[in-house]
């Protein structure tokens, strides 16, 4: 008899398995539990049991009782719970925060000063209101100068302007520190120029390495990286002869078009490439305002446009959407 | 610049078509900005016309008989030129002249026309409308106009770097593509037939000041008549942007595009003496430019004169008294070279740039000037009937002075990062551009050219060696570093972007100069830009708030009404004294509209100061906040950031007549701050982390509304019971249930000890501190 119920609980915990409604818990409760349920049956051959075996019987018989209720009344809870009406719409939208966003030409310049903080530059800064001194002559770009023309100045007075490249970094490092000499300066500039392509307040991220050693192969390299990391390992570059008062040689560097890939599209003007940067070796000239002494140092230096680049990654037509606060705009690059 | 292929090609035997031309230029730093081809449509054919007669209906109109070379055709015109016998452009019927211009059959005031004949603008030739094209040369009826005239061309947009003035020519541009392309380069042949009397006779030439103008070279010619320039002449120069305006001015001009050096001629009749005196004006002298406008000179421009009065401002612009005119039969022709810090200094402070000046400016070669004075001589005696005196006055202080450089071969190893050249390579570089090249111990001797003044140090010949020889030959290779000391590298900046992006803030970047109607809000001195792009971008920021205004003030117009926005930039402060303004970074944050977006399950809400203050708290660990009284704030409504007794910025509601001007109906919150406490951490320590339990008090204040909230935690806190953790304000409360003039306040006052679990007896006896300290110092009641 005691294997009897044993068989008894197994047999009921199989068919515990495969309950899923209420009816199926009733069906079984009245099948092991009943009047005629099998476990009724089982106790009612009580009666054949010695007087001795009864009461341990017994007792067994009630607790495989006591844990099959147990179990019928979790079963019947877990289906109950599953099918509730009370549960909650969980298709209604959540409390989501609202979201904000990091200005895309400061995620961008964030970007390009990684990449060369990998290649081992520091970052350096230094004032947007300049005076002439740094921003044209010790630039090699005297007063009188054709040069002066490339690039239209914002004036506060004598010999006091608005930046209108990062280049006066360049003196501010060399004047201050110690060779070699490996920044980068990001910042904003300005030029009396205002369409669609032109603002009068920009960003720029000059590059300047002056050591020992340095020559233009290098300059190529370290371009090739950044140019590989920043738009992808295939994208070619290509370096033209170029004239800056304050390099020589001097070059502007291309990039394969990304959009058609130089086959010649609306955003290259049919050309296949587009103009991403300015560089060259340091004219020896600057480095005589700084007391840097060219026979023995050789250095390069780069400038390029931040909103070029972000321009040209994100497919960004008109510059001025970078400065009016559109967050319709801003969001697109959260 | 933009200069006609074919005219380069006069210059240069050269195969390479035009756009393989432009990208060689291109590559070695003559950027060809465009490249735009020109041609005549297909159709348009030389036509003969055998007859014409006045329209019967029309005064102005000629009725044509045309040989187009398919038999005769009658076709109307209206140019005052037409005339039997002339040969003439002719599109006929069906032709497409572009622009959606498709020639019909059309019937004019009665009489029928069977196609057209055109006007040379009509077909993109030069801009004269003047009448129809006549051509002069032998053509059939019939041929196409583009065959029969050799018109296909391509116009090239250059861009010539301001140290290269020896490219803005069209033999200075054949001269690289000779170099380039390894081909020679061919100067016109030309020979003038001079008459038998010595220029002398008829001209003197004095130089005052022959620093300003060192070479001065002058030819006379007589008997000329004015006139059309040819036909070829005129094309030439419209494709350069050159406006044609008679033969002898045409001649000044097409000379210059092709040696790069500016001429002027003057009416010889209006020159008294006829006398040339190159001087400086005198301060304060007026002279009338060809332009009819009196300028005012100073004493460093440079003047030509005759006898009596200036009659040309040098280099720059030719005077109205002295033009060359339809009358005139005479002319004394300029050719002469300006120091080009002199004319630039002119230029500039007159605001007045010309094809000359620009080339002066940059440097035209020295040694060209007679030959050009004869070229142009020769033109005029060619295409104006001008009689050329014999000889030419050449007045000539320039000295060649320049040494020859010396390149050594380890510079360009050691500048390039190359390997040395092939043998003869650099030589024949050099030489192509026009320099003397010579072998020495270790590198080469150069002497450069005279129209080559850029020329003049070694690196410069590292320059022109690798711009030649091609910098895509030079391979990359990454440097190797040592890492370099100190530097500034700022990651807390990006984490503060981040960190203000995740609480839903979108950073934005204003320009850094505002208006002036910022002014009356925003006291105290500011730079002003003495060239604004506008007088609403004429001021220096001195506050962030403005840009910030001005980008909720678009947003609003565009119908975004929440706006959570911040910027990182400067401000600029003038200082008494010092050249350079000091430069603030800061922070500024504005708030407007519903603090989160509608959600089903709560109710909206307007952002309030306390949003923003919180901002502040969390931004800056330890700020507080006092009243303070600033104009671009409201009244009430805004106070001080307080960092260890010093103000660091403000907060508080915008203005309400900011908010008139901006357009906002709605409050607007801002915040200002230096930046340099909200990026820094100061690390105080690790704090012992506690392992007792907390335990807390509510009391619940009967307060005079006009003891603020912070006076009664300051008490609080100056018990000095260590135990005390926080204080919190759980609830402000103001209303009826109230005396007049007092407000609820309930405060949690939460306590803790590192030592031990504190008792009920010693918080209590805390506690009834708190009461009286409060009760005594502030009157605070405990509410019933």
């Amino acid at each position: 008899m005691e294997k009897q119920l044993e068989e008894l609980q197994r047999t009921f915990l199989e068919d515990l398995e495969s309950i899923r409604d209420p009816e199926q818990v009733e069906q079984a409760r009245i099948a092991y539990l009943g009047r005629k349920g099998r476990l009724t049956t089982i106790l009612r051959q009580m009666g054949s049991l010695s007087p001795e075996e009864r009461p341990r019987i017994g007792a067994l018989a009630n607790s495989i009782k006591a844990k099959m209720e147990q179990a019928l009344a979790e079963v019947s809870a877990r289906i109950a719970s599953r099918q509730s009406v009370q549960g909650i719409d969980v298709t209604l939208p959540g409390r989501v925060l609202r979201r904000g966003s990091v200005h895309v030409i400061n995620q961008v310049m964030a970007e390009i000063e990684d990449i060369f903080r990998d290649l081992g530059f520091q970052v350096a800064s230094g004032p947007e209101v300049e005076d002439d001194y740094h921003n044209f002559e010790a630039l090699n770009i005297p007063e009188n100068h054709p040069a002066r023309d490339m690039q239209d100045t914002f004036y506060f007075g004598p010999g006091v302007l608005l930046r209108t490249h990062t280049s006066p970094v360049q003196i501010r490092v060399m004047e201050s520190q110690g060779l070699p000499v490996r920044i980068i300066a990001p910042g904003k500039v300005y030029r009396c120029d205002f369409d669609i392509t032109h603002s009068p307040m920009f960003h720029q991220v000059e590059g300047l390495w002056v050591e020992e050693g340095i020559t233009f192969a290098h300059l190529k390299g370290v371009l090739y990286e950044f140019a590989h990391r920043c738009f992808g390992p295939e994208v070619p570059l290509r370096f033209r002869s170029s004239f800056f008062p304050f390099t020589e040689p001097s070059a502007e560097v291309d990039m394969g078009c990304i959009i058609c890939r130089g086959a010649g599209c609306r955003v290259c003007g049919n050309t296949g490439w587009l103009e991403i940067l300015g560089c060259g070796m340091v004219d020896p000239e600057v480095y005589r305002f700084v007391g840097i002494d060219p026979h023995v140092v050789t250095g390069f230096a780069f400038g390029m446009g931040v909103e070029r680049i972000a321009m040209i990654k994100y497919g960004i037509d008109d510059i001025r959407l970078f400065y009016d606060g559109d967050l319709r705009f801003l969001l697109q690059f959260a | 610049m933009k200069i006609g292929y074919k005219w380069i090609r006069e210059f240069v035997d050269l195969d390479a078509g035009a756009l393989e031309a432009a990208k060689a230029l291109t590559m070695s730093g003559t950027e060809v900005e465009g490249a735009v081809r020109q041609g005549v449509p297909g159709q348009v054919v030389c036509a003969r016309i055998l007859e014409a007669h006045r329209h019967p209906n029309a005064d102005k109109l000629f009725v044509c008989t045309v040989d187009a070379g398919s038999g005769p055709l009658q076709v109307v015109c209206g140019a005052p030129n037409t005339r039997e016998g002339m040969t003439s452009a002719f599109a006929p019927i069906g032709t497409d002249l572009g622009g959606g211009f498709v020639v019909k059959k059309a019937k004019i005031r009665g009489v029928e026309s069977f196609g057209v004949l055109l006007s040379e603008r009509e077909i993109g030739l030069t801009d004269d409308h003047t009448g129809i094209m006549e051509i002069e040369a032998v053509c059939e009826p019939g041929a196409p106009l583009g065959e029969a005239l050799d018109l296909e061309d391509w116009v090239l947009d250059i861009s010539v770097t301001p140290n290269r003035g020896d490219c803005l020519s069209v033999i200075g541009i054949a001269r690289e593509l000779s170099v380039l392309f390894g081909c020679p380069l061919k100067t016109p042949e030309f020979s003038i037939q001079e008459a038998d009397i010595d220029v002398g006779s008829a001209l003197s030439v004095e130089i005052v000041d022959t620093r300003g103008c060192p070479r001065y070279a002058a030819r006379f010619i007589d008997g000329i008549v004015i006139a059309k320039s040819p036909f070829t002449m005129r094309r030439r120069l419209f494709q350069s942007g050159v406006r044609a305006i008679n033969n002898v001015v045409d001649i000044t001009n097409y000379v210059m595009l092709e040696y790069g050096q500016p001429l002027h001629a003057f009416d010889s009749t209006l020159l008294a003496g006829p006398a040339i005196v190159v001087r400086r004006a005198r301060e304060g002298e007026r002279f009338v430019t060809l332009d009819s406008v009196e300028r005012v000179l100073r004493d460093t421009d440079l003047l030509i004169c005759d006898r009596e009065k200036p009659v040309a401002l040098a280099g720059v612009m030719g005077g109205e008294n002295s033009e060359v005119l339809p009358g005139t039969t005479s002319v004394v022709l300029e050719s002469a070279y300006f120091d080009p810090d002199g004319i630039r200094r002119t230029s500039k402070s007159l605001g007045l740039t010309t094809e000359a000046s620009y080339r002066f400016e940059r440097g035209v070669d020295p040694g060209i000037q007679v030959e050009a004075a004869n070229r142009a001589a020769y033109l005029m005696e060619r295409h104006a009937r001008g009689r050329v005196y014999r000889g030419v006055i050449d007045v000539n202080h320039l000295q060649d002075t320049r040494a020859a450089i010396t390149l050594s071969a380890g510079t360009l190893e050691r500048v390039l990062g190359v390997q040395p050249p092939a043998e003869g390579e650099v030589e024949r570089i050099f030489t192509a551009l026009g320099c003397e090249v010579r072998r020495i111990e270790g590198g080469w001797s150069v002497s450069a050219p005279p129209f080559r003044p850029d020329v003049e140090r070694e690196i410069d010949l590292v320059e022109e060696f690798v711009r030649i020889h091609g910098m895509d030959k030079v391979t990359p290779e990454l440097p190797a570093f040592r890492p370099t000391p100190g530097g500034v590298s700022r990651p807390s900046l990006r984490d503060l972007r981040r960190s203000l992006a995740a609480m839903g803030f979108n950073e934005v970047i204003t320009y850094s100069f505002i208006s002036p109607r910022w002014k009356d809000f925003f006291p105290g001195d500011s730079l002003r830009l003495v060239n604004p792009i506008s007088d609403e971008m004429s001021l220096m920021r001195t506050s962030l708030v403005p840009g910030l205004l001005g980008a909720l003030e678009r947003n609003r117009r565009l119908q975004t009404r929440d706006v959570c926005i911040f910027e990182i930039g400067r401000t600029f402060h003038p200082v008494e004294g010092a050249g350079l303004p000091r430069e603030e970074e800061r922070l500024g944050v504005l708030m407007s509209g519903m603090r989160f977006d509608q959600h089903w399950s709560d109710q909206p809400r307007q952002v309030d100061f306390y949003d923003l203050k919180g901002l502040a708290e969390l931004l800056i660990p330890g700020v507080t906040v006092r009243p303070s009284d600033l104009p671009h704030l409201e009244s009430g409504r805004q106070g001080d950031l307080v960092l260890d007794g010093e103000v660091i910025g403000c907060l508080g509601a915008v203005h309400p007549s900011i908010r008139t001007i901006i357009d906002a109906s709605e409050d607007v919150f801002v915040l200002e701050t230096v930046l340099g406490p909200v990026i820094e951490r100061r690390w105080k320590g690790l704090a012992e982390i506690p392992r007792f339990p907390f335990t807390w008090r509510d009391l619940s204040l009967v307060v005079d509304e006009k003891i603020p909230y912070a006076d009664i935690v300051r008490e609080v806190e100056s018990l000095g019971i260590g135990e005390i953790r926080k204080v919190a304000a759980l609830d402000v409360y103001s209303g009826e249930k109230l005396p007049r003039g007092k407000r609820g306040v309930t405060i949690r006052i939460t306590y803790q000890s590192l030592e031990r679990t504190l008792e009920d007896a010693e918080i209590s006896a805390w506690q009834e501190r708190v009461i009286s300290r409060l009760g005594e110092s502030l009157g605070i009641t405990l509410r019933g």
